[in-house]
């Protein structure tokens, strides 16, 4: 497979795809998002990951020039997204949350359209269905109604349409919700295909801590309309501790679980102990869980503090968000 | 702007591979021809010195094409909804070209209507005059209205929430368009408070001016004032359509 990439030139004198500052939208008395801050590097695949409501899709709709923010600015490509948005347009694709296909029209019928709306020529726009629909494996059905595709496909195609004007950089928003494990992880393979063998630069927003994982090199943690934690994703969870300690119970000497929590955060050995009030379970980030374990439940038995139950794991993005926020991600 | 053009021929595609929305239009334009037209000539033998099917088939022709423009109406509502709309807003585009693909797609199927109850209504006895350039001008004008009325649907359907919400609102148009209008019964008969609601209705204007130019009606209203009310129609509802689309994508 050829594809060739054209790499827009104004990307090698800005390195950031993505630069976002103090980006705000309300709407009326609703504030979606509160100053978000981004910086996304060329070549990159970057997450937001929040829970539903959370602004990831206000601020995709900013980036993309769907809408104009209330306060703050951005760039992407190098351009600015209000002043600029044509010559942002041109420079990136979009797949968008809910599958926003035309179901009476053929895949391919599908493409081209979108092609000519970008002028591309005819005969590019035969080259590049031909290497897409290699790409995304529609070759049997690319001539078939929309209609008749399942959601996996669907999802295909409109990746194949963000990728038909070549952009240098892709936005995804939310790209696999909604489908079954098997085509979450064929989505999965092309965007690590895409950005690895092309140098894409993309931005997805999930719900999913797993893909968040899987897929980003860096990861912008957004709740309430504000990004509270950014970095690769290794890092944030390297910053909590080696290990967590989860423990679920409740106190008796102990008012709530958040005294407990208290009184074992003081233990020498222990980094940072969380509580996640909703489900009585505290979080203790330590040095090694499997030595500290006892120590732990031995203060929990002298203080009579009840323990239903407990595991010892390596902490994940769950644990980063649950830590920034105060609160869990929780899978819709 | 091609953008336009890429977006009406989109438009056109879909209209005629939705067979049921072709079918459908189509019998219904022939029910009210067949079922009115026909119904009503056995009471009625002529209206001011003309058969009863000439009389309607103008009305009814303008009927066709508020059909024609509900439908046109539907599509964009359908990629408003359906988040397709979000395709062309992110493409790099004007904004205008969305709009005007949608209006043109919208009046052309207006039109075919309108031309196919024409031909229906011949079929079913209706007399042309004869007189071509006449002719001409009334689909002039017929076209003008499309346009008038599918900016009409088209602003309905940038703020509609829902299908269901926006053909509520098109019937609370439909009705008094075609019934508060000489469509059926000559305006003399009518008292005058509904003498000075049919005036008001620009469907009267239209269906007067294509009754003389092609039918050999006498016109109970002055030319050059049906043309003026018509194209201001149109004027308005091209307005109406822009100002409610732009404040819809606006976000």
């Amino acid at each position: 497979m050829t594809l060739v990439w054209v790499q827009t030139k104004v990307l090698v004198m800005t390195e950031l795809a993505i630069e976002a500052r103090g980006l705000v939208k309300r709407y009326g008395e609703v504030t979606a998002i509160n100053g978000i801050d981004l910086s996304v590097p060329v070549g990159m695949i970057f997450a937001l990951l929040g829970p539903n409501g959370a602004g990831k899709t206000t601020t995709i709709s900013i980036l993309t020039t769907l809408i104009q923010p209330t306060a703050g600015a951005a760039r992407v490509a190098g351009h600015d997204v209000v002043r600029a948005a044509d010559e942002v347009r041109r420079a990136i694709g979009v797949t968008f949350q809910d599958i926003a296909v035309d179901q009476d029209l053929s895949g391919r019928e599908v493409l081209n359209i979108h092609g000519q709306l970008y002028r591309q020529s005819s005969s590019e726009r035969r080259r590049r269905i031909g290497e897409l629909v290699d790409l995304v494996q529609l070759n049997d059905a690319i001539d078939r109604r929309v209609r008749t595709y399942s959601g996996g496909m669907k999802r295909r195609l409109e990746l194949a349409r963000g990728l038909m004007t070549e952009p240098a950089i892709l936005f995804l928003d939310e790209p696999t919700q909604g489908l079954d494990p098997q085509n979450r992880v064929g989505i999965w393979g092309y965007i690590r295909d895409l950005n690895r063998t092309r140098g894409l630069s993309l931005l997805l927003t999930t719900h999913y801590m797993d893909e968040a994982e899987a897929l980003a090199g860096r990861v912008g943690i957004v709740d309430q309309g504000r990004v509270v934690a950014d970095g690769q994703p290794e890092a944030l969870v390297a910053a909590l501790g080696a290990d967590v300690i989860r423990v679920r119970g409740q106190g008796a000497d102990f008012a709530s679980v958040a005294d407990f929590a208290s009184v074992v955060a003081k233990l020498p050995f222990v980094e940072r102990a969380t509580t996640d009030a909703e489900g009585g379970v505290v979080m203790i980030y330590v040095d090694s869980g499997s030595r500290r374990l006892a120590e732990v439940l031995s203060v929990a038995s002298g203080k009579s503090f009840q323990v239903d139950d407990v595991t010892v794991a390596r902490p994940s993005l769950g644990d980063v968000f649950l830590h920034h926020t105060g609160h869990a991600l929780r899978d819709a | 702007m091609y953008a336009t053009y890429v977006i009406w021929n989109k438009h056109m595609v879909k209209f005629f591979r939705n067979r049921e929305e072709l079918i459908g239009l189509a019998l219904q334009s022939v029910l009210w021809v067949v079922l009115f037209g026909v119904g009503m000539r056995g009471l009625i033998s002529n209206v001011e010195g003309r058969d009863y099917m000439s009389y309607i088939l103008p009305g009814i022709v303008a009927l066709s094409a508020l059909g024609g423009a509900v439908g046109g109406g539907m599509v964009m509502l359908d990629e408003r909804l359906r988040g397709i709309l979000k395709e062309y807003l992110t493409a790099p585009i004007p904004r205008i070209s969305i709009l005007l693909g949608s209006a043109t797609s919208t009046a052309t199927k207006a039109l075919i209507q309108a031309a196919i109850m024409l031909v229906v209504g011949v079929l079913m006895g209706a007399r042309l005059a004869l007189n071509p350039l006449g002719w001409l001008f009334a689909l002039l004008l017929l076209a003008l209205f499309a346009v008038g009325f599918s900016g009409l649907a088209l602003a309905v359907a940038a703020v509609s929430r829902s299908i269901a919400g926006y053909h509520g609102m098109i019937f609370l148009f439909n009705l008094p368009l075609l019934f508060a209008s000489n469509a059926l019964y000559p305006l003399n008969v009518l008292p005058t408070w509904m003498q000075v609601i049919v005036l008001l209705n620009p469907t009267t204007y239209l269906i007067d001016a294509v009754r003389s130019l092609a039918f050999g009606v006498e016109a109970t209203l002055p030319m050059p004032l049906s043309v003026a009310m018509i194209a201001l129609f149109a004027a308005l509802g091209t307005w109406l359509a822009l100002s409610l689309f732009q404040r819809t994508v606006r976000g």
